[in-house]
This record gives C-alpha cells, sequence and structure tokens, in this order.
C-alpha cells in the first residue's frame, strides 16, 4: 500500500495538472517505499534530485495554468510553492551535505507537505477553477 | 571585412562605455537608438499633424503658407516646423548608427537577417518622407530637390514623359503636383510605420520606447536645437533661376549632388549595388550557424517558460504530438532560433541536482546540453583549490577574462542568461566554489538582447525561475562588460574576491561618476548631437552653378513621323477582314526616332538621337537635357530630324540671346503650329 493515496477529490480538473499529481504521488510513494524498504536509503540523493526536478516543472505548468485563468489566489499559492521547493531543498542538503536523513520526519515532511498543499491549495484551485465554468 | 568590423565594435565599445558613465546602463542611448527611433517618428508624426493642418499645396500658396507659419506663429508653427525636420534628420542619424552598431556586433547573422533587412528596407521610406517633405515647402532648395529628383527618377526607365518635365518653368508647373507631393508625404510614414512594426516582430517584447529620462534629454535637445536655430526656408522658389547656392540638408540629400555630376544612371547603380551588398551581409561567409535548441518530449509539460522567455519569438506552444497526458508543448522554430539558450535557462527541468546520467532538459541546446554544462561546473570547480574559490560563468560576447587558475575557474556559455538558476544554488550549496561571478555583455545591451535582464530578474526573485531565497547573494556577483572593457571586468573581478574574502574593499566597482559630473556629461553629449544634426542638416553649402553661369535646358516631347505612311484599304481588302477588323486606315505603328543638334555659339553642344517611347515604338520621343553654360551673349541653333532622311533637317531655328547669371532658358518645341520655343530671361 502506498504512503500517499490518489483520491478524486485532488482533482483539479486540469488533465495535465491532475496527471502530474498522480505521477508525483507515485514518485513520492516510491520514495517512501525507498525510505523504510530494504537496501534503506540507497540512491536517496539522485531520487531527490529528480523529485525535486519533477515537483519544480510540475509548479511550473500549475502556474503557468492560474496565470492563464487569472486565478485570485495566484500570489499565495506561489508562494506556497516556493515554500514547499525550499523545503525539499532542505532536505537534499540534509541529506547530501550530511548523510543525515530521517525515514520519519522525510514521511512526515512529505505528508505534510502534498497532504496539506493537496487539501488547500490545490482544493481551492479546483474550486475557482469550477466555478469559472471550467 | 573581418578586421573593419572588429575595429568597428571596439569602437562602437568605446563610445558605449563613455556613454555609460555620462547617462548609466538604464538610460546609456546606444542601447536604444531604434528605440528613439520610434520616438524621432512620433515626434515627427505629431508636430507633422500640426503642420498639416496650416500647410497649403499650392504653387504659390505652399511658400506663403509655410511662410507665415515659421514667421507669424513662430512660438508654435515655427517650433514644430523646425521639430519636425531636426527630429527627421536625428531619425536618419540613429538608423545610420543603429545599422553600423547591428552590424559591427554581427547581429545580423543567419536567422537574425530578419530584422537586418527589414531594418534596410525603412531606408528608402524614411528618404521618401525627407525628399517629399522637403519639396513641398516650394522654395529655392525644394526647386532643387524636385529637378533633382526628377531627373534622377527619369534615369530609370519608368515614365514614357520625364518627370522633370514638369519644372523646365513656370508655365509647366502644376498645382496637381503639390497635392501629389503631399499624398505622398502622408502616405509613406503610413508604409514606414506599417514597416517599423514588421521590422520588430520577430523580437518578442521589442523596445519601442525609450527610457523616460532619455526620451525628456532628447525632446528638449531637439527643442532647445528649434529655438536657437530655427529651420528658415530659402527664397520662394522661382522656375527661370537657378540657385547657384543651397545649404543642403546633407542626412537626406547627400547624394543630390552626385547625381548632379555623374548622372542619374549612374548614382542609382552605386545606391542599388550598396544596397544589395548591405542585404546580402547576413548570408556571406563566415557564416557559422549554431544548432537551434530541440525540444526533448519526455521531459516538456508544456509549462512555456521558454516560450515566455525566448528573445526571437522562437518558441511557440502547440498542441501535444505525442500520447503524454498533457495538451501543449513547446515547438521551436529553427529559421528563428538564435541558440541563445535563454530557453534553456528558463526551463525547470534544467536542473544540476539530477542524476547526472538522467540529466536532460525539456529544452536543450545540442552543442552545450545541460548535462555537459553540469558535468563542465563539476570538473572546473573540482579544480579549484585556493579559496576564496570563484567560479565565473562567461558569456562568450562579452569582455575577457584572465586565465583560468586555482582560484578562478571559467565556464563558457553562449548568453549568461542560458544559466538557470538552480545551477547558482548547486554550485553553492554543493561547495564547487565559494562564489559564483556571472560575466555577461554590457548592461542593456545583450548579443541576444534579453539575457543580461532576465538574469538579473531571475535572480531578484521577479522572474521564473527565480533564484530561490536561500541562496547567500553575496556569493553571486554580476559583471556586465561590453568586449572593450577588460580593466573593468578585472576590477569587478577584484572586487568580488575582495568580498568574498570580506575584505574592507570597494565592493561595487564605481561605474558612475558624481551626479554633477553626469549631469555636464549628459548635457554634453546633448550638445554635441544637438550641433551635429544642426550642422548636418544646412551645412556645408552646395554650389550647383558658378557665378557666372546661367542654365540652358532644352527639352521637349515630339511625336516623329511613322516609318511608313497609312494606307488606305480597298473595298475588297476590307471584306476579307473579320468583321471586327475593318478599318480603312490601316497604319503600322511606329515612328522614326527624333534626331536633336543644339549648336551652342557654333559648337555642337549637344547631338542625340532618342527613340520613339512604347514597346512598339510608337509613342513620343522625349528629351530633356540642362546644360551649365557661362553667362553672356550667344548664338543658337537647334535641329531636329524627324522623318527617315539620312541628312538635312526637318525643323530649324536659330537665335541670339543673352544669358544672365543664374537664371535658366528653357528651348521647347511642339511640331504644331509654335515649332520652336524659346523662354526665359534674356538680357
Amino acid at each position: 500500500m502506498g504512503f500517499l493515496e490518489w483520491r478524486d477529490d485532488f482533482r483539479i480538473g486540469i488533465p495535465e495538472v491532475d496527471h502530474e499529481h498522480r505521477q508525483l504521488i507515485g514518485l513520492i510513494n516510491s520514495l517512501h517505499g525507498r525510505l523504510v524498504g530494504p537496501g534503506q536509503g540507497a540512491g536517496i540523493g539522485e531520487f531527490l534530485g529528480e523529485l525535486h526536478a519533477q515537483i519544480s516543472a510540475h509548479f511550473a505548468l500549475e502556474e503557468t495554468v492560474m496565470r492563464s485563468r487569472r486565478y485570485a489566489e495566484f500570489a499565495d499559492h506561489k508562494q506556497d510553492h516556493e515554500r514547499l521547493l525550499d523545503e525539499i531543498r532542505e532536505i537534499m542538503d540534509g541529506y547530501e551535505l550530511h548523510g543525515r536523513y530521517d525515514a520519519r520526519t522525510l514521511s512526515d515532511a512529505l505528508d505534510t507537505w502534498f497532504g496539506e498543499h493537496f487539501r488547500t491549495r490545490d482544493a481551492r484551485l479546483h474550486a475557482a477553477l469550477a466555478t469559472a465554468g471550467d | 571585412m573581418s578586421a573593419f568590423r572588429a575595429g568597428l565594435r571596439a569602437l562602437f565599445d568605446y563610445a558605449d562605455s563613455l556613454l555609460e558613465q555620462a547617462f548609466g546602463a538604464r538610460w546609456n542611448p546606444c542601447a536604444q537608438l531604434g528605440a528613439l527611433g520610434w520616438l524621432c517618428f512620433w515626434l515627427v508624426a505629431g508636430t507633422g499633424i500640426y503642420l498639416y493642418i496650416f500647410v497649403d499645396t499650392g504653387v504659390t500658396a505652399a511658400y506663403e503658407s509655410v511662410e507665415s507659419l515659421t514667421h507669424r506663429q513662430w512660438w508654435a508653427g515655427g517650433i514644430m516646423r523646425s521639430l519636425h525636420r531636426y527630429a527627421s534628420d536625428a531619425m536618419i542619424l540613429l538608423a545610420g548608427v543603429h545599422l553600423l552598431r547591428e552590424f559591427a556586433h554581427d547581429r545580423m547573422r543567419g536567422v537574425r537577417w530578419f530584422a537586418w533587412v527589414t531594418g534596410l528596407l525603412l531606408l528608402p521610406l524614411i528618404y521618401a518622407c525627407g525628399v517629399t517633405g522637403y519639396w513641398m515647402v516650394w522654395d529655392r532648395l525644394a526647386q532643387y530637390v524636385a529637378q533633382t529628383t526628377t531627373e534622377w527618377l527619369d534615369a530609370l526607365p519608368l515614365f514614357a514623359e520625364p518627370l522633370a518635365r514638369n519644372f523646365l518653368d513656370a508655365s509647366h508647373l502644376s498645382g496637381r503636383f503639390f497635392t501629389l507631393m503631399a499624398y505622398i508625404h502622408i502616405f509613406a510614414p503610413l508604409a514606414l510605420l506599417l514597416f517599423m512594426w514588421v521590422h520588430i516582430q520577430r523580437h518578442s517584447g521589442a523596445r519601442v520606447n525609450p527610457e523616460r529620462g532619455l526620451a525628456i534629454g532628447t525632446l528638449l535637445m531637439l527643442t532647445a536645437l528649434s529655438l536657437t536655430w530655427p529651420a528658415m526656408s530659402q527664397p520662394a522658389a522661382d522656375l527661370g533661376t537657378v540657385a547657384a547656392v543651397l545649404p543642403l540638408d546633407w542626412f537626406y540629400l547627400a547624394v543630390y549632388p552626385l547625381i548632379d555630376r555623374h548622372g542619374g544612371a549612374a548614382v542609382w547603380l552605386g545606391v542599388l549595388a550598396a544596397g544589395a551588398v548591405l542585404f546580402a551581409l547576413p548570408w556571406l561567409p563566415p557564416l557559422r550557424r549554431p544548432l537551434p535548441a530541440v525540444v526533448d518530449l519526455n521531459n516538456c509539460n508544456g509549462c512555456g517558460r521558454c516560450a515566455t522567455d525566448c528573445p526571437f519569438g522562437a518558441i511557440e506552444m502547440a498542441p501535444r504530438t505525442d500520447a503524454a497526458a498533457y495538451t501543449q508543448q513547446a515547438l521551436v522554430d529553427p529559421d528563428r532560433c538564435v541558440s541563445c539558450g535563454l530557453c534553456v535557462g528558463a526551463c525547470p527541468t534544467a536542473t544540476p541536482f539530477r542524476r547526472a546520467a538522467a540529466l536532460q532538459a525539456g529544452i536543450e541546446l545540442p552543442e552545450l546540453r545541460a548535462a555537459e554544462l553540469r558535468d563542465q561546473v563539476v570538473a572546473i570547480g573540482g579544480g579549484l583549490t585556493v579559496r576564496p574559490r570563484i567560479l565565473v560563468f562567461h558569456c562568450e560576447h562579452s569582455a575577457p577574462l584572465p586565465h583560468a587558475d586555482a582560484s578562478l575557474g571559467i565556464v563558457p556559455l553562449p548568453c549568461i542568461g542560458m544559466l538557470p538558476p538552480s545551477f547558482l544554488d548547486f554550485v553553492l550549496s554543493r561547495g564547487h566554489a565559494d562564489g559564483i561571478l556571472l560575466a555577461g555583455c554590457r548592461s542593456g545591451e545583450c548579443h541576444f538582447r534579453l539575457g543580461d535582464r532576465f538574469t538579473e530578474e531571475r535572480i531578484a526573485g521577479l522572474r521564473d525561475p527565480a533564484l530561490r531565497e536561500r541562496v547567500p547573494r553575496e556569493r553571486v556577483g554580476l559583471t556586465w562588460c561590453g568586449t572593450t572593457e577588460r580593466r573593468r571586468r578585472l576590477a569587478d573581478l577584484g572586487a568580488f574576491r575582495s568580498a568574498l574574502l570580506q575584505a574592507p574593499a570597494a565592493v561595487s566597482a564605481p561605474v558612475h561618476g558624481r551626479t554633477a559630473w553626469r549631469l555636464a556629461a549628459q548635457a554634453g553629449v546633448y550638445t554635441v548631437s544637438a550641433l551635429l544634426i544642426g550642422t548636418v542638416s544646412c551645412w556645408p553649402n552646395y554650389r550647383q552653378l558658378e557665378p557666372d553661369a546661367a542654365v540652358v535646358k532644352l527639352s521637349f516631347s515630339h511625336a516623329a513621323q511613322r516609318v511608313e505612311a497609312c494606307a488606305q484599304l480597298t473595298t475588297a481588302e476590307l471584306a476579307r477582314l473579320p468583321i471586327n477588323m475593318r478599318v480603312r486606315t490601316n497604319c503600322r505603328r511606329d515612328r522614326w526616332p527624333v534626331t536633336v543638334d543644339l549648336v551652342f555659339d557654333g559648337k555642337l553642344l549637344y547631338h542625340g538621337t532618342h527613340l520613339a517611347a512604347g514597346l512598339q515604338n510608337d509613342g513620343p520621343s522625349t528629351i530633356y537635357r540642362r546644360f551649365a553654360v557661362p553667362a553672356g551673349p550667344h548664338a543658337l541653333t537647334v535641329r531636329i530630324r524627324d522623318t527617315g532622311r539620312t541628312s538635312g533637317y526637318d525643323y530649324e531655328a536659330s537665335r541670339g540671346i543673352t544669358l544672365r547669371p543664374g537664371r535658366s532658358f528653357v528651348i521647347d518645341f511642339a511640331s504644331a503650329g509654335t515649332g520652336f520655343t524659346f523662354r526665359g530671361s534674356e538680357g
């Protein structure tokens, strides 16, 4: 069983964004699997790098969508993206420079990370786009 | 050629340095010559609309209306007129320097041909505007412009009857011609505006407005010039008189004396040859064409950042062509891509934190892939052993750096804007260097237009992808220097090194002097520009005619006899023809050429044979010749042969005349009735 699970109410109604959300959940789950599974922590640094790149690209796409639809809470949503990217960079540095990682902390971080962002920002975006008739 | 270009480039770079010190990077006029040209266009258009309210287009009314505007309304119309002239002159000056500068920096190569070619096309339009403008005033200068322009156009095989005949003498002059001029003078600028718009089509975010301060300065300069040195008319035009000495506007009329001296055809050849070379420049060797950017769909989710940042509009977002769940993808137009790499700098997947083996960005330059860039950074960073270890990303188009050593690593880039901000984060957080210096072109003058601006905005967090806030800004230095500014670059490098060591050295190189000095320098630049514009617009004088000379014009339009007389068909012959072709009088259409002799004081001044006009040689033969001759009493004989005879003449007239200096005398001919006419003032 995955660590995070895709739920239909995560959908924001834009196929490519939803597609990437699903992909990201998959990635996070497989990271989680590496963290807690056998051979713990092998290749985590590189994996984090890939995750970071994908999330960056995903946020770029989501921001483009929000901009093109003149989403009212764009600034707040983008700020949250920046915060999340900063956090994942912290995790990367912690791992890379100090070999420090704690499976639990990391899992918790990712949970808050995605869970929170999905439940709040993305849900709001979904609602806004739905009322805008998209 | 390349040595010439290099010299020119160094010259421009020194001028840029000086102007940058006086105006600062943002106001540096060198970086916005095109935008200043636009400003001048609007100035000319605005003042032109005002002038048009008052200007008349009649033969005598034109001059009077302009005179009244200049003198009775000097405080408005007069200033407008002067602004109209000086802004037009400034436009030629700006266009010329702009063209030379783009040539010097080699910015018209390969796919950048478009702006070069469309820019060249603007020149004839600007000239058309200027020449018709001088014409409309109808003073002595206008008279000269009219005569020479029409003579020049007549050198082209376009007009059956020479245009110059319209300006033979007052009896030929029609007010209609001035209406036509007014139309051209209105439509040429409209066409110019259209082409100016086309000219900037392939530049995204093209600059059409100069910085406000610079715009105000330019406006003040032109106004001051207009007040101190107002544009004035010459005496009213008089087709019986030839102005011996004329103050030419050399910006617009520089080739006119050449037309007088060498004839219209030679000047056309010269102009067309020069034009052909200029048009061909983008494709002349050495033509090195770097490979255009390519999109990797596996890494492209269609976020569109590359399309937003492309300075040449070479990327568009298009419907997806693969089966991925995305709707859009980036699509590169290789014919517009200059391979600057700004798209790579904008791509969120071009991050060196990815596994080296997997590092493939959504958009890449084939000649410098993100993975290669990462390898270079790691390798060069690893070779740095002496602190502070400085890694310089160096734009290939900017000032050179000292040789790399144990504390200085250099990674070359086509443009600083190619560097994704995540590389800065990567280098500093992974300890590949202690500091990063971004060394690009002179500020505001990026070889690829926007690299410096985008880099600064990304670092300041104003543009995506932004440099993460966690990256220590004091470890990232910027140095924007033109190609010849080696010393400034060394100073910037030294300052950055000291700052890294936290030495109490001057951190920022003093690029700008004190405010008072700068203002004085700006005033100096404006004054010199105003003097240049004011002077070249009316000095040096051009001597069209020696002081004791007069002009004889020989011109007529005459249909010679037909080669064969018309035949009358008999009724029987008519009956054999199709019903729609039964015309009793059957004529071969072609005519004999007309041979003309002009004997002046017993010497043959002119002898020529003129073919009948028209594809079938069925039109009139025309002649227009102008001769400068000594003033005084002379004997003239003019003879015409317009039949197939081999000796003798069909028409002949002689006359004793006295020519006064600076006057013109016209010999015309009309076969019906009047025969030869001699007009003009005799003693």
